[in-house]
């Protein structure tokens, strides 16, 4: 990260977020446990950088990524978003510095003035979009609700420039997306998001779906789009090596923690969390003559989030577990400036 | 070579549709040798999937049909044998000779049946064992893929099984006959990373324990391709483009297209500021291109490329490029 992103001020702050969703059963459908999707998540965001979420299946990246745009409400923590609209004046953009609001404790309603701040682009452009609209009509959309002071020409007009600006023509707004190709409804997706002028996008695996050399392109246009606009983003996806790329910090999480958060560059170079470093050395690299260092294979597969271990979540694996491991969760340790592991013993690790 | 365990000859499968013909493979020729392991590489469309799909027979028809072709397995021709509908030929050779691992292992294991009927059904009915042999026998081959406490978990149903165990269960199944040849199709692109590290690390191991099974993997990633492949076949709009092994399609890929692929990856541990890209998208399979078929998004097109399609050219010993631009080796 260069050191103008380091200074930027705090756009986004999330304090210890618990999501759980309860599980029902028995004959009187009494709650029996709850789906630990998210056990205790803190991080901070700051304005302009991109924020990659990386972990296997379930362990809770795309469900952080929907308490932050409110679709889920947590069950407990804080999510101190820093807007610019004021509710006091109406929830019009000030010059007053407004208070930043807490989105783990709004309702729909509230949350909506703060909507139009915060996007999202979705994992499956063909399920994402609405086939049976226009591709103006699911631009406009968002307008419509958060700028209906505009008038129908002039909404028509922001339209036909936020395609321009994704790549796509102006012509093709009275199409439906059947007529479009994956990478193109991904485009269509990320101008949606863009209608609003958020100032934070939440993408969720927005090219996984897409085709090499496709994804490309997606990445490029996220990149340029961000310096455009100077749009902050959270990146999730499984993808290590699209995350590396297009992130400046990136978080590990496993089974509803974050295990280690780091500026990208130092987290590929020198991870330290024993998960991390399975998973660095279970990415295949697209070079044959790379010679691996020997490959940390995972015994075993991720436990239930019904089930989690007591104390760290990863000891059932962890090639370094020891008995304390499974007394306590272990704390977030800051082992450099910016770089902080959720492991006490990680020091303790083989250096092969 | 006269030894190849596989050899494909022009094969061309069609799908007729309302809107025509789609001409998903178009003319393919490539061949296994034994033991080998063969990446097939191609985004979506390219029709790696249905050469692995008309290799094993498994084409729907209608609207899918083999045309045109040899597949010739160890020296018995299997489209011939099956335009004179002699199909018992092709049901001999399936999960017993060449085996077949899918994409997605939450969908291709029965969910009524338990693990130990699917694993045990081929032996049945290949190697003609009693159902108490080849339980057992399955036992054995669920311990080899690394399934803890296989003769409890044997009874146990397809949804007891997490993704990558059922993958596990589906290699164990597929290698249960001593299969010469295994066709992987996308075996790890529904697993995560670590998950999928284990697998390809297994099929390796399994493939060394038993008979040395040849294997065709089918992938769209490349980094899947340089970790685990002999030679590798480059894929696009139903034809071949480049055939050579590994370290050569990684390192000097001739055809504009392999090129292009390989520089839009990000690669780990080395951060660029853009990804270069290869513009355009892949063109539909009912509107292809009178020439190259690359000729839309190729940054080196010239003159014959959009009217005459090129010829397969071999630019050095084993490496083929279909290309213009590809100059043939000498001949000596």
């Amino acid at each position: 990260m260069t050191e103008a992103k380091a200074d930027r001020k705090n756009l986004l702050e999330v304090n210890d977020l618990k999501m759980y969703f309860p599980v029902y059963g028995g004959v009187f459908r009494s709650h029996v446990a709850d789906v630990k999707a998210i056990d205790g998540v803190s991080f901070t965001l700051r304005e302009g950088e991109t924020l990659g979420l990386v972990g296997e299946s379930g362990c809770g990246k795309s469900t952080t990524g929907k308490c932050i745009i409110n679709l889920n409400r947590p069950t407990d923590g804080h999510i101190l978003f820093h807007t610019q609209k004021d509710a006091a004046a109406g929830y019009k953009i000030t010059d007053v510095k407004p208070k930043p609001v807490d989105i783990a404790k709004l309702n729909n309603d509230q949350m909506r003035p703060y909507r139009s701040e915060i996007q999202m682009i979705f994992q499956d452009p063909y399920a994402s979009l609405n086939p049976r609209m226009t591709v103006s009509d699911i631009i406009m959309e968002p307008l419509s609700i958060h700028m209906p002071e505009l008038s129908k020409s002039q909404m028509l007009e922001k339209v036909g420039w936020l395609m321009e600006k994704v790549g796509l023509s102006a012509e093709q707004a009275t199409r439906y997306p059947h007529e479009f190709s994956g990478g193109q409804r991904q485009r269509i997706g990320i101008a949606r998001a863009l209608a609003t002028n958020p100032r934070l996008v939440i993408a969720d695996e927005p090219v996984s779906a897409l085709d090499v050399s496709i994804q490309a392109q997606v990445i490029n246009l996220m990149q340029d789009l961000q310096e455009e606009f100077g749009l902050t983003y959270i990146f999730i996806a499984h993808d290590l090596a699209v995350v590396e790329h297009i992130s400046d910090r990136i978080a590990v999480m496993y089974l509803g923690n974050i295990v280690e958060l780091a500026e990208a560059e130092t987290l590929f170079k020198t991870p330290l969390h024993p998960y991390t470093r399975a998973l660095m050395s279970a990415i295949p690299h697209p070079d044959p003559n790379v010679k691996k260092e020997k490959r940390i294979v995972l015994e075993g597969d991720v436990p239930s989030p019904m089930k989690k271990p007591s104390g760290c979540g990863f000891r059932t694996r962890c090639p370094i577990a020891r008995n304390e491991c499974a007394i306590e969760p272990p704390p977030m340790l800051e082992v450099e400036p910016d770089h902080f592991v959720a492991c006490p013993y990680y020091a303790t690790q083989d250096k092969n | 070579m006269a030894n190849e365990l596989l050899k494909v000859k022009n094969l061309k499968t069609y799908f007729k549709t309302e809107a025509g013909i789609a001409k998903a493979v178009d003319g393919v020729d490539f061949d296994i040798l034994p033991g080998e392991v063969l990446g097939i590489v191609g985004e979506s469309g390219s029709g790696k999937s249905v050469t692995s799909l008309s290799i094993m027979q498994l084409i729907p028809n209608p609207p899918g049909e083999i045309v045109e072709g040899n597949i010739i397995f160890e020296g018995t021709d299997l489209l011939e044998a099956y335009r004179r509908k002699d199909y018992d030929v092709i049901r001999k050779i399936r999960g017993n000779k060449i085996s077949m691992i899918f994409q997605e292992p939450m969908t291709s294991l029965n969910p009524v049946f338990t693990i130990g009927d699917q694993v045990a059904e081929s032996l049945v009915h290949h190697k003609g064992m009693t159902p108490k042999e080849a339980r057992d026998y399955a036992v054995k081959m669920l311990e080899l893929v690394g399934i803890p406490s296989a003769r409890e978990r044997i009874d146990e149903y397809p949804h007891q099984f997490s993704g990558g165990m059922r993958q596990r269960v589906m290699i164990a199944m597929a290698l249960s006959c001593d299969p010469s040849l295994l066709i992987a199709d996308e075996p790890t692109t529904a697993l995560d990373v670590t998950i999928q590290a284990q697998i390809l690390e297994l099929m390796l191991e399994v493939k060394a324990k038993t008979s040395n099974a040849a294997i065709l993997l089918i992938t769209h990633d490349m980094a899947v391709i340089a970790e685990t492949c002999h030679r590798v076949v480059v894929m696009y709009c139903g034809r071949i483009q480049e055939i050579a092994d590994v370290k050569t399609i990684f390192h000097s890929p001739q055809h504009p297209y392999t090129q292009g692929l390989l520089a839009s990856l990000p690669k780990p541990g080395q951060k660029v500021r853009r990804l270069s890209t290869i513009e355009g998208m892949v063109p539909s399979l009912f509107n292809l291109p009178k020439g190259c078929s690359f000729c839309t998004r190729c940054s080196k097109k010239h003159e014959p490329c959009e009217n005459v399609p090129p010829e397969m050219v071999e630019t050095a010993p084993g490496h083929f490029v279909r290309c213009h631009l590809a100059k043939p080796m000498q001949s000596v």
